[in-house]
């Protein structure tokens, strides 16, 4: 195959579509009438939900955590501190989120755009790592000083044996969370379903831009 | 004299660049009816953009651009917004069937299936590669320069020869 017969191949189609290719200029025209926003604005209304419901959640917990600082366990104010900080991040996330959403111009360059539209979908992963790194603080916030001076054995070494099975594993799905082991089966159980596959497309196209990048930069510093 | 902004012109716009717009849909969606929405959200982003429209890039440059841009990110389609509010039942585009050209036929099948096993990317190449577009060209509409799209080129369509010499053999 040479490369003029690949393009005269071509050529041959877009010959036949010039011929056959037929526009409804009626349809055409309905869609100038439309009105709805560009499909990139269209996230914004769940983005902006979800951010208000954060805020809420986040003003709830640390209302308590001022007004029962005194009184509360320690426990408690640990654990509810470590799980609003990480409510706070998750919210900042989205908050980059709208940032890029505001950013992405249609028209300009595919690979800028990609880039931004790929880390738009993919900062989803963030969010879910931090939803499994709060984990362990839902297994220690109801304790207090009463259970651990009157517990006994059994139950501090199931206390123990949860929490730390639970830390473990929020630590482990913390950092094993990535691009990188999307074929693994756990990856594949946790992120099973229509919803995340654009997430993990777009994981992959973030990597196709990577490799153009280093491509890009490696040619600059041989010149 | 710079271009009119509206209905009438746009239509003249995309009835003048509709192959560009059918080329680049079927070679990134396999599905006949999830074409015929990509073809739609293609037109409408057009349409949605046309009065930012920038004189100083081509209008092609300014279509190819959206049309692969809408194309690439068409994966978000299954769990976004729910379609366009009004749907429209017929397609936009429609391509009667031609009489069969044989040998020649099936070649652009070939040509279209091994385009189609091309990363979103490196497919973006070479539709703009086939269409004629310079490597300036191309390297304006990806945002890359010509250096970094020549050596693009020349691997993928080292690709591509190597799927037809597999085939013939």
């Amino acid at each position: 195959m040479k490369e003029l017969e690949m393009i005269e191949i071509w050529k041959s189609y877009d010959k036949k579509l010039e011929e056959n290719l037929v526009l409804n200029r009626k349809n055409t025209e309905d869609i100038t009438r439309i009105k709805v926003q560009s499909f990139i604005s269209s996230m914004k209304p769940i983005k902006i939900f979800t951010i208000v419901i954060g805020l809420l959640w986040v003003v709830f917990v640390d209302t308590l955590i001022i007004n029962l600082f005194s009184i509360a366990s320690p426990f408690f104010l640990i654990s509810a501190g470590i799980q609003v900080l990480l409510t706070k991040l998750a919210i900042g996330i989205y908050l980059y989120q709208m940032i890029l959403i505001h950013q992405v111009d249609i028209s300009a360059p595919i690979v800028a755009v990609q880039e931004k539209i790929a880390r738009l979908k993919s900062s989803t992963i963030w969010v879910t790592r931090l939803l499994f790194l709060q984990l362990p603080v839902w297994t220690t916030f109801y304790w207090n000083e009463s259970m651990l001076e009157n517990g006994n054995a059994w139950l501090y070494a199931l206390q123990i044996i949860i929490t730390g099975s639970f830390t473990y594993l929020a630590i482990w799905l913390f950092f094993n969370i990535r691009y990188e082991n999307k074929d693994k089966k756990w990856f594949r159980l946790i992120f099973n379903g229509k919803e995340w596959n654009p997430v993990i497309t777009s994981m992959e196209l973030l990597s196709q831009i990577k490799e153009y990048r280093d491509e890009t930069k490696s040619e600059n510093s041989s010149r | 004299m710079s271009l009119k902004r509206d209905a009438q012109t746009f239509l003249t716009v995309i009835e003048a660049n509709k192959g560009i717009i059918y080329k680049i849909a079927n070679s990134y969606c396999k599905n006949s009816e999830h074409r015929k929405d990509l073809i739609q959200e293609i037109i409408l982003q057009l349409w949605l953009s046309f009065h930012h429209y920038d004189e100083k890039f081509k209008l092609t440059t300014w279509m190819y651009r959206i049309a692969l841009n809408v194309s690439i990110s068409f994966y978000r389609k299954e769990n976004s917004r729910d379609q366009i509010s009004q749907p429209l039942s017929d397609g936009i585009l429609h391509l009667y069937e031609a009489e069969n050209t044989g040998e020649l036929d099936a070649e652009v099948d070939r040509l279209h299936r091994f385009i189609k096993e091309l990363k979103e990317m490196d497919r973006a190449i070479m539709l703009l590669y086939l269409e004629e577009n310079s490597q300036q060209e191309i390297a304006e509409i990806l945002g890359l320069t010509v250096t970094n799209i020549a050596t693009k080129i020349s691997r993928i369509k080292l690709q591509l020869k190597q799927k037809f010499s597999n085939v013939k053999t």
